[in-house]
């Protein structure tokens, strides 16, 4: 969004910015606002004797420290890292403030100090080597003023002696000369001795200024080691950035690599996935029409069981008939003949499978010695009738059970007659001895 | 020479200025220069990544009150990061204007942002305590734009003594000199819009007390947390214990211009020796005080506010 009034606004911003630094120096210090991460937690009066501020925080760490003054000019500040110290230093009018901050990751400390620049003659004092406590006391002494007033005084009376010196005789006359000239000589000699005065002091003031000279000079090389420090150190710091870059590149090629290797693998791997589904359908069709040819085969079979099952209907219907022609012969050597009626093989059957149901035939052997006598009570006894001759000593009996009994309890009764030895059931034929 | 670029912006070492700010700087001197030539650069990088904040954190709209907002915030991170990145070099001047303004936006609520102040009476209550923050002239002068005490007041309503009192006037000095305008300027208000804010004073002046009354509990809560952890609002008798024992004079100061409820309570309790008896309250004013002005301090009672024309400020030259 652009506008004429928003245009003014940010040109005037961009006034305010390049001001800054013309406002900040003007600043005189006097009390300083200390703010903390954009909170205010005290001030600094640099009008004291020994101005100083400290604060320590508990909770957060100083990440921001600015000084300000009571208009809210920034003065200086700084960001300091979350754990550890910094330490800087800010020039604020013709002294400097020292600011230095410890943090630890739940808290940290705060120590502001201003310092008021010392004078040139206690500079001078101090490069000379007079001890700094006399630098202070002669500064707070004999003002700056007072030595340059002295010697600008001294050059003065030589100047005026040497004029009266030429101008006097003239106005007096020669009478006067030797006593002018005395005088004269006298003039000269303290001028000589206070012009040697000014010697010396300047040779002292010429020592002071190389010692001075040296220190600076000393001051300068080590500046000059700092800067190539600084250089080795971002020179080492771009080598790392482009190593870093390098190590990104690398990276990312590695990182196609890899995707491209996947990618492939995933493909192979989905073609063999495929191409094994396709041999599991074609194996599926196989059973499935295996399957169906069982199908017909089974239905086949089933359509000759049920043929043999007629033939078998037929077969059986066959035999019984066969059987009932053939029955009533044997019967006829035993017993006199029964009149039943001319069965149908089904009919026939059906009484077979009643007389199972109705009449229930076991072979019994009795102990030895036992007579015919008890044998035909206990035959008598349990309503049966012995079916023909004994044969290796069973006897075949036929009862006609009731239907509630069944034929095991039936057994285990005639078992507990005394006269009985053994009981079975078997109808095929009487079991062997 | 140094080659000019198209749009006259210097040229050195075959770089244009905002290329050479992605470079390492190595020296105090070379930062300073070149931060110098590429403050407009600098100002629409932080703009924008406050617009981009704004955005994010759904604060945003699409009009000029916004962009203002955004320039503001842009302009106070550049202002710190001119004096904090001298102490950085060797850097990068970009990445440690971008790293200060993350490290900015990552504080808990770093803007005081409410559709409300967005207006041009909250634009210019928002100017003034976001100012009073970091200008003790400001701090000093809240007390008269929001309630109308003049200096005198001020110092009585503080309990100040003389030495406090002489920094209270040069406050207020400072203040009618340079600060006030500076504060506009910096917050964007225009003239004109100034000119509204001072006629619908004149004519509905009850309207607008009400609406600065309404809108003090949201600036004030924002702005209160520059103030020390351990300086809560106090209760009725520990206020008295504090001025009977004659302690805590920064505290007073910090706390009563920032907590409205605080400040009618103190002013309510020293009512006998600041004013003529009449219960403090809202009196909005947009100027500063005048050199030599006077005022009565409260008109009307709570209950019934009197502004405007019956409002009680007379204003009177005691002094050249």
């Amino acid at each position: 969004m652009e506008t004429p009034e928003l245009n003014d606004y940010r040109a005037h911003l961009l006034d305010a910015l390049d001001d800054q630094p013309r406002r900040a120096a003007e600043e005189r210090p006097g009390f300083l606002q200390v703010l903390v991460n954009h909170e205010r937690i005290g001030t600094l009066n640099c009008a004291q004797t020994d101005p100083s501020f400290a604060y320590t925080a508990r909770e957060r760490s100083i990440q921001h420290l600015e000084l300000r003054s009571e208009s809210g000019a920034l003065i200086g500040g700084c960001v300091a890292p979350e754990a550890g110290q910094k330490s800087v230093r800010v020039p604020v009018g013709k002294g400097s403030l020292t600011l230095h901050v410890q943090n630890h990751f739940d808290g940290g400390s705060l120590r502001v100090q201003y310092e008021v620049a010392p004078g040139w003659w206690s500079q001078l004092a101090t490069a000379i080597g007079l001890p700094a406590g006399a630098a202070v006391a002669s500064t707070q002494a004999s003002p700056v003023w007072s030595m340059t007033t002295a010697f600008a005084q001294v050059v003065l009376a030589v100047g005026v002696v040497a004029l009266l010196a030429e101008r006097i005789p003239v106005w007096i006359g020669s009478e006067d000369r030797a006593h002018q000239l005395e005088e004269e000589l006298a003039a000269r000699q303290s001028t000589q001795d206070q012009i040697d005065q000014v010697h010396r002091q300047l040779a002292q003031l010429v020592e002071s200024q190389a010692a001075a000279t040296a220190v600076s000079r000393t001051e300068q090389d080590r500046i000059a080691q700092l800067n190539t420090l600084i250089d080795t150190v971002a020179h080492t710091q771009q080598r790392l950035n482009a190593q870093v870059v390098a190590v990104q590149e690398d990276l990312k090629t590695v990182k196609t690599d890899v995707a491209q290797e996947v990618q492939t693998g995933m493909r192979v791997a989905a073609s063999a996935v495929e191409a094994d589904r396709e041999l599991v359908r074609q194996d599926l069709q196989a059973v499935k029409s295996v399957n169906e040819t069982l199908v017909k085969q089974v239905a086949l079979l089933e359509s000759r069981n049920r043929e043999l099952h007629a033939r078998l209907a037929l077969t059986s219907l066959e035999v019984a008939k066969a059987n009932a022609s053939s029955k009533p012969a044997v019967v006829a050597k035993n017993e006199p003949p029964k009149e039943t009626p001319a069965p149908t093989a089904v009919a026939v059957s059906d009484n077979l499978r009643e007389a199972d149901r109705q009449a229930f035939m076991f072979w019994v052997a009795f102990q030895d010695g036992t007579t015919e006598k008890s044998i035909e009570d206990l035959v008598q006894e349990l309503n049966g009738i012995k079916k023909g001759p004994m044969k290796s000593g069973w006897y075949s009996v036929e009862v006609n059970l009731p239907n509630p009994e069944p034929p095991d309890r039936f057994l285990e009764s005639v078992k507990r007659a005394k006269i009985v030895k053994s009981v079975v059931t078997s109808k095929a034929m009487p079991p062997a001895q | 020479m140094s080659p000019k670029m198209p749009d006259g912006r210097t040229m050195r070492d075959g770089q244009p200025v905002s290329a050479r700010l992605n470079n390492v700087v190595t020296t105090e001197r070379e930062f300073d220069e070149l931060v110098t030539k590429s403050l407009p650069e600098l100002l629409d990088r932080a703009t924008s990544q406050t617009k981009r904040f704004l955005r994010e954190t759904n604060q945003w709209g699409d009009d000029i009150t916004h962009e203002k907002l955004a320039l503001r915030w842009g302009y106070e991170l550049v202002e710190r990061f001119v004096v904090f990145g001298r102490t950085e070099v060797p850097c990068r001047p970009f990445f440690l204007l971008d790293s200060l303004i993350a490290k900015s936006f990552s504080q808990p609520d770093p803007l005081c942002y409410h559709k409300e102040l967005l207006t041009p009476v909250g634009r210019f209550l928002d100017g003034l305590a976001s100012r009073a923050v970091v200008s003790r002239d400001a701090l000093i002068a809240l007390f008269y734009h929001f309630y109308g005490f003049s200096q005198a007041h001020v110092v009585k309503l503080l309990g100040f003594g003389q030495a406090e009192s002489q920094r209270v006037y040069k406050n207020f000095e400072r203040w009618r000199q340079s600060g006030w305008q500076r504060t506009m300027n910096e917050t964007g208000l225009s003239g004109s819009e100034i000119e509204i804010l001072e006629q619908e004073l004149r004519t509905r002046p009850d309207h607008l007390n009400n609406e600065v009354d309404r809108l003090m509990p949201v600036l004030q809560s924002h702005y209160r947390k520059s103030e020390p952890e351990h300086y809560p609002c106090l209760s009725e008798q520990k206020w008295g214990q504090l001025f009977h024992d004659d302690y805590g004079h920064d505290y007073r100061v910090w706390h009563l211009a920032f907590c409205r409820d605080c400040f009618l309570e103190v002013a309510d309790r020293r009512h006998a020796e600041v004013s003529n008896g009449l219960k403090p309250q809202v009196n909005l004013h947009i100027h500063p005080l005048k050199k030599g002005g006077v005022l009565a301090l409260f008109g009307g009672d709570r209950g019934g506010r009197h502004h405007g024309n019956t409002r009680a400020q007379r204003l009177s030259r005691t002094s050249a």
